[in-house]
């Protein structure tokens, strides 16, 4: 089978100015997605998140570089592509002035696939018995879990996501969790772009870490623990009635040792064990923050 | 088929839009001034005052030529507030002006003091000729006050150029078309503006609107072609303008317009108007931003009005400005045997133009969806 044929995403040497000049918002950005993979772009705002995903999506023109997404050259695009592929977007754009319903009723008709019936999507994010209220009367949240389930209408094989949890009650962003995973479990291929670590620690296959318009690593959150992040145990314990806090390696063996000794000799108040967070390794990487 | 879902759920969201009752009631509002406020013909008629401080015969004689040339060949007696106080005159109404004989100079004074207006104060003097003292208000041109000199001159005096005026031959160049009155001359004004010019705006504050919500950028990640998205706002457009149109024109002229006509001509100048409105708000993210360049485009357009009200300046740059041929089309749709060959030249000008600046705007929609 051509090695091709599994990769959903191609993206080689990217290059986009927004004043047609030398100032690059993205500079040679490359890298690939395979099917059935969710593949997290991470970085923080000003990065060239958008910028790329934008220029995936058609909503950008391609001024430099080659791009494929779901075998469609985007330097051509054909409004074919659009019924492989699907977009979820940050802030919320429906229309105010329709229903829930209306509106999920409206955009399935724009694309020649089979769709999903729009009232399965409204119980699928939670807004069952809501769906004929104007979506301008809908909370900030709400919303957003409509352009979620907008964007997966046309059972898309290419699934763009920017930032799906964002202003969502961890009870709603846990549900919208279990449909990305379930999506993937289908073979659905998902970008993700976001600036939360946590959420592309637990649904990404692997990262990427933009920033200033270039990205400096590709791999799988697992690796880069594996290679960035320290075994460590923190442990608070009494000695000679007073509190004491230290951390100990549990690779290095003297520090094993240590640890066994402390476990055994003195009263332990807490302790925990810490692994690098997707986040620190970021900051460690990059030499910044993610906001 | 996705056109046609998308122009339907435009056509719905505009029902439920500010936008389109504001055009509708404006419509209505103008409707409502036309029906009540402006008269089917202006008055033209001049006012003048006199006081003929002439010996009675003399003034007898003055007064049976202005009976002779009275409407009803009777004269009303009438009173005038002038300067507050209120003067007892005659009132003569001929086909040209009113005539007002006012009984002493102190009623002349005061209401050429209110009134601002000449008045004309006749007597006769120690050699027994008559006198025609003007008391203008100073704002007279030059003209006016060489004509009057004219005027009462023997040689060169009013029955030379009543011979002479008598004698000019004056031609219709359609022999068979019948002028409008002032009232149905104004509504190619109401129509130009309110419907094909206000699209330009309206369809401005939909995008702007769309944009604002993020709507634009969802509808291009669908199987459906912006083009598609852009022509559904047109019609949405367009749809209201003929209703606006039918609205001003059907109470006032009834059958006589050519409606096929109209039909043709507001769709392809809305479309024109529509498209150009599109153009320039490819170009900014607000209405805010593009408020500029939207008031010079009404601007320009405004000024082929000057033309229509005054056609003694009529340049021929101004013949370029789309509006001129918009005013044209619809005073010759509303005439009787108006001439219908303008009108689809006209109208078919107005597509080609509106579709090349729709494929222009088109073009630069797909190249500004992330604005």
């Amino acid at each position: 089978m051509d090695e091709g044929m599994n990769k959903m995403i191609k993206v080689s040497n990217l290059y986009h100015s927004y004043s047609n000049d030398d100032n690059y918002a993205v500079k040679d950005v490359s890298f690939e997605i395979e099917k059935g993979e969710i593949f997290g772009f991470l970085g923080p705002s000003g990065a060239g998140k958008s910028t790329t995903q934008n220029i995936l999506v058609g909503l950008l023109q391609l001024q430099q570089g080659q791009v494929e997404v779901a075998g469609y050259d985007v330097k051509h695009i054909k409004n074919k592509m659009f019924n492989k592929i699907g977009m979820s977007f940050e802030q919320s754009n429906v229309y105010n002035k329709m229903s829930g319903l209306e509106n999920l009723e409206f955009y399935r008709k724009l694309f020649d696939v089979e769709t999903k019936d729009p009232m399965d999507l409204i119980k699928l994010v939670g807004l069952e018995g809501k769906e004929n209220i104007k979506a301008g009367k809908y909370s900030k949240g709400m919303k957003h879990r409509l352009t979620f389930a907008r964007s997966m209408i046309n059972n898309p094989e290419m699934w763009f996501l920017d930032e799906p949890t964002t202003g969502l009650d961890p009870a709603i962003a846990s549900e919208i969790k279990d449909i990305i995973k379930r999506e993937k479990e289908k073979g659905v291929t998902i970008f993700l772009t976001t600036h939360n670590m946590y959420i592309a620690d637990e649904l990404c296959d692997r990262v990427a870490f933009i920033v200033d318009g270039t990205i400096r690593l590709i791999d799988s959150p697992k690796a880069l623990k594996l290679k960035y992040g320290e075994k460590l145990v923190d442990v608070e314990y009494f000695k000679d009635g007073e509190l004491i806090k230290d951390s100990f390696s549990t690779v290095i063996k003297e520090e094993k040792e240590r640890l066994v000794e402390v476990i055994s000799k003195y009263d332990i108040q807490t302790m925990h064990t810490k692994e690098a967070t997707l986040e620190e390794i970021f900051i460690k990487v990059t030499g910044r923050g993610l906001v | 088929m996705k056109l046609w879902y998308s122009f339907s759920k435009e056509l719905s969201l505009s029902s439920k839009s500010w936008y389109f009752y504001i055009e509708v009631g404006m419509s209505v509002v103008l409707l409502l001034i036309l029906l009540f406020v402006i008269p089917e013909n202006f008055d033209s008629n001049g006012k003048q005052y006199l006081y003929l401080d002439l010996p009675q015969v003399v003034r007898d004689r003055y007064e049976k030529s202005l009976l002779e040339e009275d409407l009803d060949e009777t004269v009303e007696l009438v009173e005038l507030e002038a300067d507050d106080r209120t003067f007892a005159a005659a009132l003569y109404e001929t086909e040209e002006s009113k005539i007002y004989l006012l009984d002493t100079k102190e009623a002349l004074d005061a209401v050429s003091e209110s009134e601002r207006v000449p008045v004309v104060h006749v007597r006769v003097n120690e050699d027994n000729q008559i006198i025609h003292t003007y008391y203008l208000q100073g704002y007279e041109t030059s003209k006016l006050r060489n004509l009057l000199m004219v005027y009462h001159n023997r040689l060169a005096g009013h029955d030379v150029i009543e011979d002479y005026s008598d004698n000019i031959e004056v031609r219709k160049l359609y022999q068979e078309a019948r002028p409008l009155s002032d009232k149905e001359n104004i509504i190619p004004v109401f129509l130009t503006f309110n419907g094909s010019l206000m699209s330009l705006f309206i369809i401005a504050a939909y995008i702007f609107l769309d944009k604002n919500e993020g709507i634009v950028k969802a509808y291009a990640i669908t199987a459906s072609s912006v083009w598609h998205y852009l022509l559904s706002k047109i019609g949405v457009i367009i749809v209201t303008s003929i209703v606006t149109t039918l609205i001003v024109t059907v109470p006032i002229m009834g059958l006589q317009p050519n409606y096929l006509a109209m039909l043709l001509f507001v769709v392809s100048s809305g479309f024109f108007a529509a498209s150009l409105g599109l153009f320039l708000t490819s170009f900014y993210k607000d209405i805010v931003e593009a408020f500029g360049a939207m008031y010079i485009v009404i601007v320009i357009m405004i000024m082929p009005s000057i033309s229509y009200f005054t056609p003694s300046w009529d340049p021929y740059w101004v013949k370029i400005i789309p509006s001129y041929a918009m005013l044209q089309s619809f005073k010759e749709i509303i005439s009787v045997d108006g001439n219908m060959a303008y009108v689809m030249v006209a109208s078919l000008g107005f597509a080609v133009l509106g579709l090349d600046i729709f494929i222009l705007a088109n073009y630069r929609f797909k190249k500004t969806l992330s604005l």
